[in-house]
């Protein structure tokens, strides 16, 4: 056949060098018209939290695939409604090699049983500065909470004088960018390399958490592909063998990882249901960016509440290492903390923001986690 | 025919003989269409244009490249202002073949695309450049799939009389760029013992500034989530200086010829490309990265020096010629990326020994009215590659060796060949030719086992030739038929590197194969002094063409975080059916009443191969069909000229144009070069003027893109300069 078109458009000479036009056989990353109405199932209800949690109301607007496929609750059926991440794209996006990049440097620098040298620092920033890795990215990461920078271009940030002039949006270059690079440069230089490995695995999770829901963002107007992201920067992996940032939460609470897998899985059935770019679907991504935003806030309030919790058992560099992850994840927690509650939220930064172990007031901040960051 | 009619014929007959005449008394701009006939030129049957040294000094271009523009079927992108690669027939860089004086330039470090490297050839040392069109393996080896472009250096003076000092000082100064520059040049000749000697050479500088464009290319397609603009470039506050542009550069060059009475010349020469700080446009900074992030070439030199020998020694040696050259190609590039503190130096240097040995017979007369001509000879060239990498934490001004560098260091490649091209002419005006060429190569690279690069021992030994007729009906007209098979062997850029591209992170694929291409082309030539005029279509099918393939993070090279990292991964792979190319080029040269002098030309090339790989990330609303375009085939384009010539003064316009190019391949859609999706079509006028006072100074002028038209040739960083000036002044 492919002869047969090959010798037909041999004559071309004789009838011109246009034609020959192969007739589109595939499409690829064709835009439907968006399906934006919420389903509304025979018996709308959603799964009860148990345990620990048994005081949080679940939502039937709640995506929630791990309770019948997603059959009871308000979304339509999806592409996450199996219960596994479907990627948007042909391939896991460049986020993936970037969890995986964290997990390594995590054995060479806070998971390291011994102190970290300054082959295992420079190692880790090697790991952290290599083209499209980590650092590239936390240059350019905006918390999404904070109002985007005023004009027309919704990057930005990678301007570093404007992200100096914004710090709380263009919180990547403006305060985790900072953070990394002074602390690979003390522990390079052997000063307090627990101390420095502790702010670094601080900032960073802080770079993840903002990346999934930054993620979420940019796929509903720039690159709808981006959800699959979201997802890498929880862990990149099926749900039961969660890597980096889901992780961490697993291992605090399942039920929180499990709510954070959710919500990125709503997030990709938003993606499902409305593939237009931008997004012509609010009312679902509103639903999967929020879901994402309590899921993995509450997330990284256990992390928090984890690890003002072993202050106490430290002491020396350790300890002093554990304080400085506390101020670092404290003060990204003080923004949704006072979203809940100012007063409660005046009262936990007292003690995240302690200069000495002395100020903390363990009990007290953990029990204000409960509080503000109960539900995920 | 009416009267009337056969009236307005002759009044018209008259004036374009007048015309004629006049021109033929005030010497001949047709230079670039008419071939010089140089014994050593490209083959003469098949579809080539010449570019004169009168044309570079009217046109002044900014490069040797740029000096292409208006020939016909060329097309040139730029992927920085200090770069530019020419375009020929849908084809270039490792495509497509680059000589200098006989001596090719091609290496085995020429990637997939464009590339940079025609520039490093001085435009200021050019007495002349052929581009031969299509396929020209059997002459040339291997990468002349596209065609050819051989330039020519500036021979010096010839005196057998007297000692001759002739020096010269050329300044040229520019608005839209702010260059600043000039050359130095002396030329001496006289007799010696035995025949004459000639000299030429000189030096050259010049510092280039941002380039100011008419103002920012928009994308075709507002409603992209990019919006109104393409990424790239980056511009000034101003809208219109284009940032990541500018650079410097040296250059110095010598050549000694010896003749020894009319049969033989020796030549030694050595010429020295030395620029500085060349960011590449599109990277500086690349999509999304903070401002200050920039690739610059700090430095790329090429350095070239060789003995030739030219004798007409006997009837099947008329002349032989024989080249032995040594030519070093030096290239640092430097990555700044303060999002890191990072500062990643690598330097990757070749040295190619290269040996030619070429020689044509006399017509020799086989039968009555029947002579054949032969063309033959050998070339052979070597390779040897040093490549490092360095990176640096500029807070700690720590610095460490990388496991490798863009290429395997120790790597090696050699190829060359042995031809026999011949001409036999036939009665009834009918010319035949053919050749043939059995070729080599030989890659070799050691493995590296830090970075998971597997070693490469390749070799192959590929036959090609080609085959034509000519029928002249008439003295001024001549049909054409060209059949080529040419080929291209994978080099150790294919083979072994690593490397940022346009469209995405490339990495190697150590198994591909030579692409070969199979070109026939039908030209119709009329070549009379007042009007010239040919007409070339033409179809390539391609052979295992070599294209980017987009890959998945799994399918990434061990140990190249880079490129799991990466939005878009890309490989070099042998398409698994063919690719084809076919166009039509047209050109017309015309005298016409009141001395003026109109050239002009037409080309368009469509290019398909098979779908290979999928859409970049991020692409939306695109359908694919199971063939897809090849890789940034120029747009349908052209060119006008029209020069009014006196003996001490000349006016010219130039006008050159292309329509939008939309047939983008996969690749091309993640390629922040190409707007979103596809590159505006545009019309750029130049107005140009020299005249020279007295007998020593001669001074120029260009008006440079009189509407202020922003415009970009497709596939390029950088849209082309806004409306200025280019003040010229030469002093001999």
């Amino acid at each position: 056949m492919f002869k047969r078109t090959l010798i037909g458009c041999g004559l071309w000479m004789m009838l011109g060098v246009m034609g020959c036009e192969s007739s589109p056989a595939t499409m690829e990353d064709l835009m439907p018209a968006s399906q934006c109405m919420a389903d509304k199932p025979a018996s709308v209800m959603c799964q009860p939290f148990t345990g620990a949690l048994s005081s949080c109301k679940c939502s039937s607007d709640d995506y929630a695939p791990r309770y019948s496929g997603s059959k009871n609750d308000t979304w339509p059926t999806c592409v996450s409604d199996g219960n596994a991440f479907v990627l948007f794209g042909t391939s896991t996006p460049g986020a993936s090699a970037r969890t995986v990049a964290f997990v390594s440097m995590g054995t060479k620098l806070w998971k390291n049983s011994a102190v970290p040298s300054a082959q295992d620092m420079t190692a880790a920033r090697d790991e952290y500065a290599v083209a499209n890795g980590i650092g590239s990215r936390v240059a350019r990461r905006q918390d999404i909470h904070y109002p985007e920078v005023p004009g027309t271009n919704k990057f930005a940030c990678n301007d570093l004088t404007i992200a100096a002039q914004n710090p709380d949006r263009c919180a990547g270059p403006a305060k985790l960018k900072a953070i990394i690079d002074d602390a690979f440069a003390k522990g390079i230089a052997g000063t307090k390399p627990q101390v420095q490995s502790a702010r670094i695995e601080a900032a960073l999770l802080w770079f993840f958490y903002l990346s999934s829901l930054s993620e979420v963002w940019t796929s509903s107007f720039d690159n709808a592909a981006d959800v699959d992201s979201a997802w890498a920067y929880l862990s990149g992996t099926e749900r039961s063998k969660p890597i980096g940032l889901g992780q961490y939460f697993q291992q605090l609470d399942q039920e929180t990882y499990d709510r954070a897998f959710d919500a990125v899985l709503a997030a990709r059935c938003w993606r499902d249901l409305d593939k237009t770019l931008p997004s012509g679907c609010n009312l679902f991504y509103q639903r999967a960016a929020s879901q994402v935003d309590k899921a993995f806030t509450r997330g990284m309030a256990l992390i928090l509440r984890d690890r003002i919790g072993k202050l106490p058992t430290l002491s020396g560099e350790p300890q002093e290492a554990a304080l400085s992850f506390v101020n670092i994840i404290g003060l990204l927690m003080d923004r949704a903390a006072r979203a809940v509650d100012p007063a409660k939220a005046d009262q936990l930064k007292t003690s995240t923001q302690a200069a000495t172990v002395a100020g903390v007031n363990v009990g007290q901040a953990q029990s204000l986690i409960d509080g503000l960051f109960g539900c995920p | 025919m009416s009267s009337r009619r056969r009236k307005s014929a002759r009044v018209v007959t008259t004036l374009l003989v007048l015309a004629h005449g006049r021109a033929l008394a005030e010497g001949d701009p047709f230079q670039t269409v008419v071939r010089a006939g140089r014994e050593d030129g490209v083959p003469d049957e098949r579809a080539h244009t010449q570019v004169s040294r009168t044309d570079l000094e009217r046109r002044q271009p900014r490069s040797t490249p740029d000096a292409l523009r208006y020939e016909t079927g060329v097309f040139v992108q730029q992927s920085a202002h200090g770069q530019g690669s020419a375009f020929v027939r849908g084809m270039t860089g490792q495509q497509t073949l680059l000589l200098f004086d006989g001596i090719r330039i091609n290496n085995s470090t020429y990637r997939q695309g464009p590339n940079q490297y025609a520039f490093t050839i001085d435009s200021r040392t050019i007495g002349s450049i052929e581009v031969l069109r299509g396929g020209g393996s059997t002459r040339y080896g291997s990468d002349a799939l596209g065609g050819v472009i051989a330039a020519y250096p500036i021979d010096p003076l010839w005196s057998e009389g007297q000692w001759l000092v002739r020096p010269e000082l050329f300044l040229r100064s520019t608005s839209a760029d702010s260059e600043l520059g000039g050359r130095a040049q002396l030329q001496v000749a006289g007799p010696v013992a035995g025949g004459s000697l000639g000299f030429i050479g000189g030096v050259g500088y010049r510092d280039v500034g941002m380039l100011q464009s008419g103002g920012q290319v928009e994308n075709p397609n507002p409603n992209t989530p990019l919006g109104r603009y393409p990424l790239v470039p980056a511009y000034a506050k101003d809208g219109v200086t284009q940032l990541g542009t500018g650079f410097r550069e040296l250059t110095a060059d010598g050549r000694f010829v010896l003749r020894l009475g009319d049969y033989q010349k020796l030549t030694a020469a050595t010429y020295h490309y030395l620029q500085f700080e060349v960011p590449r446009t599109d990277q500086c900074p690349p999509p999304y990265a903070p401002a200050g992030t920039c690739l610059t070439y700090e430095q790329q030199f090429r350095h070239l020096a060789y003995l030739t020998y030219e004798g007409k020694l006997s009837d099947y040696l008329w002349p032989l010629r024989l080249s032995v050259s040594v030519q070093v190609q030096h290239e640092r590039q430097r990555l700044d990326d303060p999002s890191v503190l990072v500062q990643r130096i690598g330097t990757d240097e070749v040295l190619t020994l290269g040996f030619v040995a070429a020689a044509r017979t006399r017509p020799i007369l086989l039968h009555r009215r029947v002579t054949l001509s032969l063309h033959y000879g050998l070339d052979q060239y070597t390779d040897w590659i040093s490549s490092d990498a360095y990176r640096t934490f500029t807070d700690l001004n720590q610095t460490a060796k990388q496991s490798r560098g863009q290429y395997l260091e120790g790597s090696t490649y050699s190829s060359g060949g042995v031809y026999a091209d011949g001409a036999l002419s036939l009665p009834s005006s009918v010319t035949v030719f053919g050749g043939v060429r059995l070729s080599y190569a030989v890659a070799r690279a050691p493995a590296e086992s830090l970075s998971g690069s597997r070693a490469v021992n390749q070799s192959w030994l590929p036959v090609t030739g080609h085959g034509g007729v000519e029928w002249k009906p008439q003295k001024v007209l001549s049909l054409r038929l060209n059949a080529d098979h040419s080929f291209r062997a994978a080099n150790l850029n294919d083979l072994t590197a690593r490397q940022q591209t346009g469209p995405g992170f490339q990495f190697e694929n150590a198994d591909l194969r030579p692409e070969r291409a199979t070109t026939i082309e039908l030209g119709a030539i009329l070549d009379h002094s007042v009007i010239g005029a040919q007409l070339w279509a033409f179809e390539t099918l391609l052979h295992d063409a070599v294209l980017k393939v987009s890959k998945t993070d799994a399918e990434c090279p061990p140990a190249t975080p880079q490129c799991v990292g990466s939005w878009t991964r890309l490989q070099l792979q042998n398409a698994p059916s063919l690719s084809e190319l076919r166009g039509l080029e047209a050109s017309v040269r015309l005298r016409i009443p009141l001395g003026l002098l109109l050239r002009s030309t037409l080309a368009y090339t469509w290019g398909e191969g098979p779908r290979v790989g999928s859409l970049g990330y991020g692409t939306t609303g695109v359908i694919l069909g199971e063939r897809v375009p090849l890789s940034r085939v120029p747009p349908l384009h052209g060119s006008a000229e029209l020069i009014w010539q006196r003996a001490s003064f000349e006016l010219s316009a130039g006008l050159r144009w292309a329509t939008m190019q939309d047939r983008l391949a996969i690749a091309d859609y993640a390629d922040a070069r190409i707007p979103k999706y596809g590159t505006p079509g545009f019309a750029v006028v130049d107005l140009r003027s020299s005249f020279r006072i007295g007998d020593r100074v001669q001074l120029g002028g260009v008006l440079e893109n009189v509407g202020n038209v922003a415009y970009r040739y497709h596939g390029s960083s950088v849209n082309g300069p806004g409306r200025g000036f280019m003040l010229s002044m030469k002093i001999d």
